[in-house]
């Protein structure tokens, strides 16, 4: 009978921030998504749906601050909510970056983009999302030796990004008339390249949940 | 901070305390006090209290000492009538009847409204009789499915498992985390609608404490649970609801209900100053 209440309260916080994290992979999904398709209204709809996302994430804060406040966590407990603070933080983040992406679709518009550079976008995004599946279950599993060995995988995401930025730089100084369009694209590659960082993050607070410690994850 | 900058006025105008309280939603109210005052002799010991208390939700009553908690308490199953020279104002209502009054069977209002004390206080017999007490009282016996009674209140109180093979042995070598549940179980054996708790885990230590506060999660979905506590802690930690209680003024110390609502809402984000100084630690 070992705070059994508290216990099944701590364990809610973790079932709401995985609908959170689900939440925002589908919104990094459907904006890739659009972008490819050039889907102006899914795009909107995406952009308009994020606040959505936010309120979850105010919800999740909400409730862990009124666990703080009423069940006096300590030691472990009081670092996995603080963790959870951290987490929601970021994972609100990487959705705002897909209502970015959304956003750039919306201005693109219906304009032809090169098909190599889409797979590129598409490639980031998949090596972003599965790190942040893996961060999630590293999350629930209270992993932190998987926690340290994911942010490694961030490098490959900066490869991708350093690819299309030198791609799209080559573009813009053969054709003046491109520049503009390869601006926005350069910024989606961007908000993709920033989703490997807060995973990163992400990964940085599950280390700290399982073994007191608090310090920058090893990227490379 | 400095000493001076802590001290906080201990005076709030009524009209003031009360915009703090914070009427239910549901309708679904277990007790009602409706501008209840108490008095002994001239002294009002508790001003013009209101507050609805919900069915099977664990209601909080905290403050500092001497603001009329335990009174509070006390007035909801009249136990407050043993003292000489009491007299009331207002009216509480247990399931929308009036229990304040010449006509009210006060005996049936104790059997609906059980109560649990500060200190575990078993009744020197055995652990079986200790709980077939009430159930007796009112004509039980082994025919008429006592055995039954005693099990179901011992198992309530989460205590079945460790007396079930000493159930003829004294009470009194419990240990004191086990007396106090087996006072629960006494309580819950005249099958109440509400039970309060004075105080309950004051004289526990820790792990006693916990189990007290586990049972009470599971008690509320059967009863409707009031529990006074000096523990701060204690209250946000198993409470749905907390009411927050000083007292007016230094020179006429009558107990009012400062502010009361969701425990989350009184921990978190309180409405009144006095309440928010007082979770917070800086008076009382």
């Amino acid at each position: 009978m070992a705070r059994e209440t508290f216990e099944r309260q701590l364990q809610a916080m973790v079932d709401q921030v995985l609908v959170l994290g689900s939440m925002v992979e589908q919104a990094v999904l459907d904006s890739l998504d659009a972008l490819k398709r050039r889907d102006l209204k899914a795009a909107r709809r995406i952009f308009e749906g994020d606040y959505v996302i936010n309120e979850k994430r105010y919800a999740i804060e909400s409730g862990c601050v009124t666990l703080i406040a009423t069940q006096q966590p300590m030691a472990r407990d009081v670092r996995f909510l603080a963790a959870i603070l951290e987490i929601i933080t970021e994972l609100e983040r990487i959705a705002d970056y897909a209502k970015g992406i959304c956003k750039i679709t919306q201005i693109i518009s219906e304009e032809a983009i090169d098909p190599v550079l889409i797979d590129e976008l598409q490639q980031m995004s998949n090596l972003a999302l599965d790190m942040l599946r893996r961060a999630l279950d590293a999350f629930v599993a209270g992993d932190a030796d998987t926690a340290r060995e994911i942010p490694k995988e961030d490098s490959k995401v900066d490869k991708l990004y350093n690819q299309i930025y030198r791609n799209l730089m080559e573009q813009m100084t053969k054709d003046i008339s491109t520049v503009d369009r390869a601006n926005h694209i350069m910024w989606a590659a961007h908000n993709l390249e920033r989703m490997g960082d807060r995973v990163t993050n992400i990964c940085e607070r599950i280390v700290y949940v399982a073994t007191g410690e608090m310090r920058e994850l090893d990227t490379t | 901070m400095t000493e001076e900058q802590r001290r906080v006025p201990l005076s709030i105008p009524l009209d003031i305390a009360q915009k703090n309280v914070d009427p239910l939603v549901s309708p679904d109210n277990k007790i009602e006090f409706r501008d209840y005052s108490f008095y002994y002799r001239k002294f009002k010991a508790l001003g013009n209290i209101s507050m609805q208390i919900p069915t099977n939700q664990i209601t909080a009553i905290i403050g500092p000492s001497g603001c009329g908690k335990s009174t509070l308490l006390r007035s909801i199953n009249r136990m407050n009538d043993l003292v000489p020279n009491v007299h009331t104002e207002g009216d509480i209502f247990l399931n929308g009847e009036n229990i304040i009054g010449q006509g009210v069977d006060v005996v049936d209002v104790r059997r609906r409204v059980g109560m649990v004390f500060q200190r575990p206080n078993p009744f020197p017999k055995s652990i079986y009789d200790n709980v077939a007490y009430g159930p007796r009282l009112y004509g039980f016996n082994r025919h008429d499915g006592l055995d039954e009674i005693v099990y179901n209140a011992l198992k309530q109180a989460a205590l079945w498992d460790e007396v079930k093979d000493k159930l003829h042995q004294s009470a009194m070598a419990l240990s004191g985390g086990q007396q106090q549940r087996l006072c629960i179980s006494r309580a819950l054996a005249v099958e109440p609608e509400v039970v309060l708790m004075d105080e309950p885990a004051s004289a526990l230590d820790p792990v006693a404490t916990l189990k007290i506060e586990e049972l009470m999660q599971t008690l509320k979905e059967t009863y409707t649970i009031i529990i006074v506590t000096h523990n701060m802690q204690q209250a946000a930690r198993v409470s749905d609801r907390t009411a927050f209680m000083m007292i007016d003024d230094p020179e006429r110390r009558t107990g009012i209900l400062v502010e009361y609502g969701s425990t989350a809402q009184i921990f978190t984000n309180p409405k009144n100053k006095q309440t928010e100084d007082y979770v917070t630690g800086r008076f009382g």
